[in-house]
């Protein structure tokens, strides 16, 4: 099946470089402390933050000087095209894992001692890049629930099709055999926290992968940070008194 | 632009929607011009300062922000006042909190902050200054019991972050008849008095500093140790309408982002009377936009 | 108290400080340098297709077995190929007997993700088991199930019967069972990062595992592919640093490619010798001894 045309265009009339188009919205659950939607083309995820708060299991903190983050990413069951039957299974346990890993590396955690901080994460519509978006979609909503982090993580997906690198792979493009390279990155402090490929590469070629990646990654923080400026203008003019 | 969605997704028609964006615009026009909103790893631009405060760390010789907030210096100190964050307790602060759990001498309150409050069975203190024997502890659910809303004072922040309240005087304790309305807590400013008894309609309105507040019949300030057999009074339908509208405008007031103050409060109190609308009403987008027009009107004559 | 009764082993301030200062002066805790692996041991059972991997103290051991079934509908030339994975008790007390814990299923995921290239025809299953003490059970495994995979023998089928439509399964005393078609072998390679992402060591045993602030596990062949990477999240480390890691794994992987062929055609050669034995009687045959290899 052919990916990308001679003209270098892709199924969704995209260039190889070209990210699907983003909508971002911060403070979207009012109960919660921060919350979040991140729109990445077709895939839309929703992320509540609570927190910091009193921890309410005991036995979960492991390091007393630091505060715990807990994380659940589930994905609805009308999220994809047939009705998925378990919400849980072991990808969403996979996934929970490297996401709260993710975070717990921008959050500065040894500020707030003996609190809980939880994520929870929804995929209400998915097409590829789902843990991206779920990483944006949490880096907007930790910002927004005033939580201290060192830097915004953000996350980004590339693979290779037809000898062409691609950036943001929608589910098509996913599920069509080639790499898939998803990259989380701190793009203040230049670091890169997440990274999973699946399927071969050669050498070389990850490395062109990795850095379309990280370029998109880039582009990403650049509207995540203009939501978060935008957000704050706003609080503070309607607030000041 | 991203619009903060209102929190009662309020279904605006045409012109609601054109004269909201304009008291909105407006306002926004007033606020100082100097912008000092940062957001996560933002570096702060600024001469050197000696301390450096919440919000902000040192990473290789730059100083970057942690949190999304507003760049603030008191003399020497530059710090970030944060938004949307939860209450930082501090101490001689007012706070209202909601009783989760009672244990041994002890009664556990949610503040909406990091970490619980304690009140102490010892720190309810009254006339007769005497130590509280077993028998006080047995009789402390007769006193206060979960769900009871209870206005205390932070008395002292441990290292660890636990936070200890205390109940001195008569006027905290258990708060009785009345409503209790949760807002964020950056809407609270620090005053002198928090506690404020609107005489014409005699009501107690308490502005707890982490952003509970409470709306209710006013009460004279008592023991609360003694137990009270007296048969509960009737409050008349007047007072709880009142309640119900001051309770409602600090509601608009939240919805819509604007500073709390009794001034404020009362201002929409007065408007929704004045306009001749019903208590449910004042939820509605009219009164939102309204509200927003006359805060704009408030703020213009401040300045 | 709580860490006594959840019986689960942390590692203490005194270690952990100990572990790190003498990761400063390029000094690991056994005594290998930065980037030595421990040593490992390939050795075969009595089936076909089951191994046991000792890397170190972990042991892993991996078992292949395969079932006729109905192909997907979209993809009719191609049998499936799934992965589980289980952490018994018996390996550690902190597992529990019967749910899979995060780290259980990340694993089971890794080598899912990994071994889903080396695509064969026809369907079968492999269960990976986890063995004694856990250290670094990524890598151990991931030897462990391509052992088992490249000694699996599949039985033959023929289609014949009444109307040509039936599948006959030979058993393997009648007809040689038949080798399943290994493209190329993922092997993967553990890193851990210390002291912000500036230091790194790899294969970690479990006392630097707890020490350490970030891991990333890749699996590369012996034709310079990198098959899949595993870096979940936890401390983030430079670019260049990620480069690095991805160059030592390369250079390892012949190496270990070697001592993986190496193992299966030893007991290639036994089995082979055993076998004509086997067919004139029926004398049992004994579990194979262990092949060294260092």
């Amino acid at each position: 099946m052919e990916y990308v045309n001679p003209e270098g265009l892709r199924l969704d009339g995209r260039r190889f470089n070209e990210m699907r188009q983003i909508v971002a919205e911060v403070g979207v659950v009012s109960k919660a402390d921060g919350s979040a939607v991140f729109e990445m083309g077709n895939t839309k995820v929703i992320a509540a933050v609570y927190g910091p708060r009193e921890i309410q299991n005991k036995s979960q903190q492991k390091k007393n000087d630091h505060a715990v983050v807990l994380c659940e990413y589930s994905m609805a069951q009308f999220s994809t095209g047939d009705r998925r039957r378990q919400k849980f299974d072991r990808r969403s346990t996979e996934l929970s894992l490297v996401i709260r890993q993710t975070m717990e590396a921008c959050i500065l955690t040894e500020l707030m001692p003996h609190s809980q901080i939880d994520i929870f994460l929804q995929v209400l519509q998915a097409d590829g890049g789902t843990r991206s978006a779920c990483i944006n979609a949490a880096t907007l909503a930790l910002a927004d629930a005033g939580i201290p982090m060192r830097d915004l993580a953000v996350s980004c997906s590339a693979g290779y099709l037809n000898s062409t690198p691609l950036l943001d792979l929608n589910y098509v493009e996913d599920s069509a055999g080639g790499a898939d390279v998803t990259v989380g990155i701190l793009p203040k402090l230049d670091k890169v926290t997440l990274l999973q490929m699946d399927a071969k590469l050669p050498m070389e070629t990850f490395e062109t992968v990795f850095a379309l990646a990280s370029e998109g990654c880039k582009a990403i923080a650049e509207r995540i940070r203009e939501v978060l400026q935008e957000n704050t203008k706003q609080l503070e003019y309607r607030r000041a008194a | 632009m991203v619009m903060r969605k209102l929190q009662l997704e309020l279904p605006l028609n045409q012109t609601q929607k054109v004269r909201f964006k304009r008291a909105m615009e407006r306002l926004q026009f007033l606020s100082s011009t100097t912008n000092n909103s940062v957001i996560v790893a933002d570096s702060i631009h600024e001469d050197a300062f000696l301390l450096k405060g919440h919000g902000t760390s040192e990473v290789d010789g730059e100083l970057m922000a942690t949190v999304c907030g507003v760049v603030t210096h008191v003399d020497k100190l530059v710090y970030i006042r944060t938004l949307r964050a939860r209450y930082k307790p501090e101490v001689k602060d007012i706070v209202v909190g909601r009783v989760i759990e009672v244990s041994k001498s002890c009664w556990r309150l949610e503040l909406n902050s990091t970490k619980d409050g304690i009140l102490k069975l010892s720190s309810m203190d009254n006339d007769v200054q005497r130590r509280k024997t077993y028998v006080d502890e047995l009789n402390m659910r007769n006193i206060i019991v979960e769900d009871d809303v209870v206005c205390a004072e932070v008395g002292c922040i441990h290292r660890d972050g636990g936070l200890e309240l205390r109940a001195t005087s008569y006027k905290y304790g258990k708060l009785e008849k009345g409503q209790h309305l949760m807002v964020d807590p950056y809407l609270v400013k620090r005053s002198n008095i928090h506690f404020h008894y609107i005489e014409s309609l005699g009501i107690d309105l308490i502005i707890g500093r982490n952003g509970f507040i409470w709306v209710g019949e006013h009460v004279q300030a008592q023991d609360h140790m003694i137990l009270d057999d007296e048969m509960i009074k009737h409050t008349s339908l007047e007072t709880r309408q009142s309640i119900l509208r001051i309770g409602n405008a600090i509601r608009v007031l939240s919805n819509l982002g604007f500073t709390m103050t009794l001034e404020v409060i009362m201002e929409t109190f007065n408007l929704s009377n004045a306009e001749n609308i019903d208590v449910y009403d004042m939820l509605g987008s009219e009164f939102h936009v309204l509200v927003a027009e006359n805060e704009l009107e408030r703020r213009i004559r401040r300045a | 108290m709580d860490g006594r009764l959840s019986n689960k082993w942390r590692v203490t301030v005194n270690e952990s400080k100990f572990v790190e200062s003498a990761l400063q002066s390029e000094l690991r805790v056994d005594g290998r340098g930065l980037y030595d692996y421990r040593k490992l041991t390939i050795k075969f059972g009595k089936e076909y297709g089951s191994s046991e991997v000792q890397l170190g103290q972990t042991h892993v051991m991996a078992f292949v077995t395969a079932q006729l079934v109905q192909p997907y509908k979209d993809r009719p030339n191609e049998g499936s190929f799934s992965i589980f994975t289980e952490f018994s008790p018996m390996a550690d007390p902190s597992f529990e007997p019967v749910h899979p814990g995060e780290s259980a299923v990340e694993l089971g995921r890794i080598i899912d993700r990994a071994l889903r290239e080396s695509r064969v025809v026809d369907t079968e299953s492999l269960c990976v088991f986890a063995g004694k003490l856990v250290w670094n059970l990524v890598d151990a495994a991931n030897i462990a199930a391509l052992a088992a995979l490249l000694t699996f023998r599949r039985p033959d089928c023929t289609v014949g019967g009444e109307n040509s439509q039936e599948v006959i399964i030979h058993p393997p005393e009648e007809r040689e069972p038949l080798p399943l078609i290994i493209h190329h072998l993922p092997i993967a390679f553990t890193f851990g990062f210390f002291n912000k992402g500036s230091i790194l060591v790899m294969d970690p045993t479990v006392v630097e595992e707890a020490v350490m602030s970030g891991r990333m596990t890749v699996t590369v062949n012996a034709n310079g592919d990198i098959c899949a990477i595993q870096k979940p999240g936890e401390e983030g480390v430079n670019q260049s640093v990620i480069l690095h890691c991805l160059r030592l794994a390369s250079s390892r992987a012949a190496a270990t490619t070697k001592i993986i062929r190496e193992a299966v055609e030893a007991y290639n050669r036994e089995r082979s010798s055993q076998k004509v034995i086997r067919h004139h009687t029926l004398a049992k045959s004994e579990v194979l001894g262990p092949i060294e290899v260092v």
